[in-house]
């Protein structure tokens, strides 16, 4: 099942647009809202089949997709279209954040983060070998987790004071007790096993007021892919994922001690909610130097993560620089202090 | 233009007035121990002249035997006021070291300028550095030292610890190797994008809250100790002793003395 999306007025492909939120026609201009579009979309329950053939309804091309793909377009005729069996049942996503940065704007922003980087040879800041630019919605898991912890600690207060010819430390030792509701809304971890999840957890935070219920013309003209990992899979990286966050609001809680030992925490996380979630991410392949690099950008508030390459000389420079620099400060400082004794 | 002729002659009175004690012959070594040999007091009584041109602060070394039953500081200022009257300066700057061989005792005091650039804590680093030196004999080396401290401690702001290690060179320049290391590292580091969530991110704060908390009082442990006391120097190195004083002329100075 391949849903287009033909324009009411020419009959042209239309595609989501993200400079205006709605989808386009790129042949007569016509703009249509998403919310009030009428759903085309068949929710017929599909096996799941790897082998399954796509055939393009404009030009009747086989559609060449790998097994997790849930939209693309078609390679000979360029129409976008959604796999509609890989986006229903029980892998229809709840919601989506749609992207707001064209492709045009995400070109334009990746060149300017290239710019910025301070360690970046000169030949990747112009940034003129940018190979491909892909409009991504990642499939992510956004959980709503329910933690009770429990925490036994020993917390000391230290008091020091003198009395005579003696000073006196005298150390106060505590029972300390909480028993804290700690909770943890919309908690994204990225369910597709082609993304670095490093790469995705530093793409974080999305904007989540820009959550919309799930439409299939949402991903006309952008890549997708379904989930490989479900929500049950995911839900130990998501505890590990609030570990710290955990740790830190049971910190927030033991306050007034000089120091805390704890000697147990007894935590148990329920997952209350968990969402399918598509999110929107442009992946830049850039060449350089004989290798590719891969970087990505936050769909919708264009942050931009991966490793650009380090220039030696650069390095060296500021290395350089800063070193010199503070040792010449602080011989300029010296030499004021001093009244001009010690250069 | 009288006028002109009466002040250029003036000045030239006053010019050699200001300069006539710096050229006329005078004594600032007394070696009346015999601890140096005469080729070596010529090229201090030289060394001290050109102090002397460069700082108008007499460096005096003045070593006896005999202290005819006086403090080695009471000694210091008698011996210092009737040299006071017969430089007859107009500024009373003066940088002291005295030897008596007698107690091994070294006394170093500060006149004048001397008494606010040499005061009693930097006489104490002076001592630190020359003191070895006259406990292995070696006189000529520890008087020449105690010019050069005189001399690169006069150059400094009073109040400022001139042996800081913040003015180490070796340790500003490790100071600076280690920070730039440190940005750049932290630059390379972070130059794929940081992470930008917190804790806080998302949590909860309407529904996250302390359910019960207990916070009870189990025992306590006292441990003391004694107060350094005030007036403990460190010990060691026999006889120490601080502080300035006014000699009898009424001529207040820094000073500190120790045994070798």
């Amino acid at each position: 099942m391949v849903i287009h999306y033909k324009c009411p007025n020419c009959g042209s492909d239309m595609a989501f647009d993200a400079e205006s939120g709605a989808l386009s026609c790129g042949n007569c201009g016509r703009q249509d809202n998403i919310e009030d579009f009428s759903d085309e979309f068949i929710e017929t329950v599909f096996e799941e089949d790897e082998a399954k053939e796509y055939h393009c309804n404009n030009c009747g091309a086989n559609i060449v997709t790998d097994a997790d793909t849930t939209a693309t377009s078609c390679s000979f005729c360029g129409a976008a279209v959604v796999l509609a069996d890989r986006v229903s049942g029980i892998l229809a996503p709840s919601l989506v954040i749609p992207f707001t940065i064209s492709k045009r704007q995400a070109e334009e922003a990746f060149i300017k983060w290239c710019r910025k980087g301070l360690l970046t040879p000169r030949g990747f800041m112009s940034a003129s070998r940018i190979k491909k630019i892909t409009g991504i919605y990642v499939p992510f898991w956004l959980y709503d987790l329910k933690n009770e912890a429990k925490v036994h600690a020993v917390g000391t207060r230290v008091r020091t004071y003198s009395r005579g010819e003696y000073i006196y430390t005298e150390t106060k030792y505590y029972d300390v007790y909480r028993d804290l509701r700690i909770d943890f809304s919309r908690v994204p971890v990225d369910a597709s096993e082609k993304m670095d999840d490093k790469l995705m957890d530093k793409l974080e935070p999305y904007q989540y007021s820009d959550l919309k219920d799930f439409k299939t013309p949402y991903l006309a003209g952008y890549i997708a892919e379904k989930y490989n990992y479900d929500a049950k899979e995911l839900f130990p990286r998501v505890k590990e994922k609030m570990n710290k966050p955990l740790d830190d609001f049971i910190r927030s809680t033991v306050s007034g001690y000089t120091s805390v030992r704890y000697k147990n925490k007894n935590i148990t996380t329920k997952s209350r909610k968990s969402l399918y979630t598509m999110l929107p991410v442009w992946m830049v392949y850039y060449d350089y130097d004989q290798s590719e690099h891969i970087f990505a950008m936050n769909g919708q508030t264009g942050k931009v993560v991966g490793k650009p390459p380090l220039s030696k000389g650069k390095i060296a420079a500021w290395f350089g620089g800063i070193a010199g620099g503070s040792f010449l400060l602080m011989k300029i400082i010296s030499f004021i202090v001093t009244g001009g004794g010690i250069l | 233009m009288k006028l002109l002729w009466k002040t250029s002659i003036l000045f030239t009175f006053l010019f050699f007035l200001l300069i006539s004690p710096a050229l006329a012959d005078v004594q600032r070594i007394y070696d009346h121990a015999d601890l140096l040999t005469d080729e070596q007091v010529q090229e201090l009584e030289k060394q001290a002249a050109n102090y002397f041109e460069e700082w108008n602060t007499d460096f005096i070394i003045i070593t006896t035997e005999d202290t005819n039953g006086k403090t080695i500081m009471k000694y210091m200022q008698d011996f210092t006021d009737e040299l006071k009257d017969e430089f007859n300066r107009q500024e009373d700057n003066m940088a002291v070291i005295t030897i008596d061989m007698d107690s091994r005792m070294v006394d170093i005091a500060g006149f004048g300028i001397a008494e606010k650039y040499i005061d009693d804590e930097r006489i104490e680093l002076i001592l630190d550095h020359v003191t070895p030196y006259f406990s292995q004999g070696d006189y000529y080396k520890a008087f020449k030292l105690f010019f050069e401290k005189a001399d690169e401690y006069l150059d400094i702001r009073p109040g400022v610890n001139p042996e800081s290690v913040f003015f180490n060179t070796f340790f500003q320049l490790a100071v600076a190797v280690v920070l730039a290391a440190i940005i750049v590292f932290l630059m390379a580091y972070t130059s794929g994008g940081r992470v930008t969530v917190t804790s806080g991110t998302y949590l909860n704060r309407s529904s996250s809250r302390i359910i019960s908390k207990r916070d009870r009082y189990l025992r306590k442990t006292v441990t003391r100790r004694k107060k350094p006391s005030a007036n403990n120097n460190g010990g060691g190195g026999g006889f120490r002793g601080g502080g300035g004083g006014i000699t009898g002329a009424g001529r207040s100075h820094s000073g500190g003395r120790r045994g070798f």
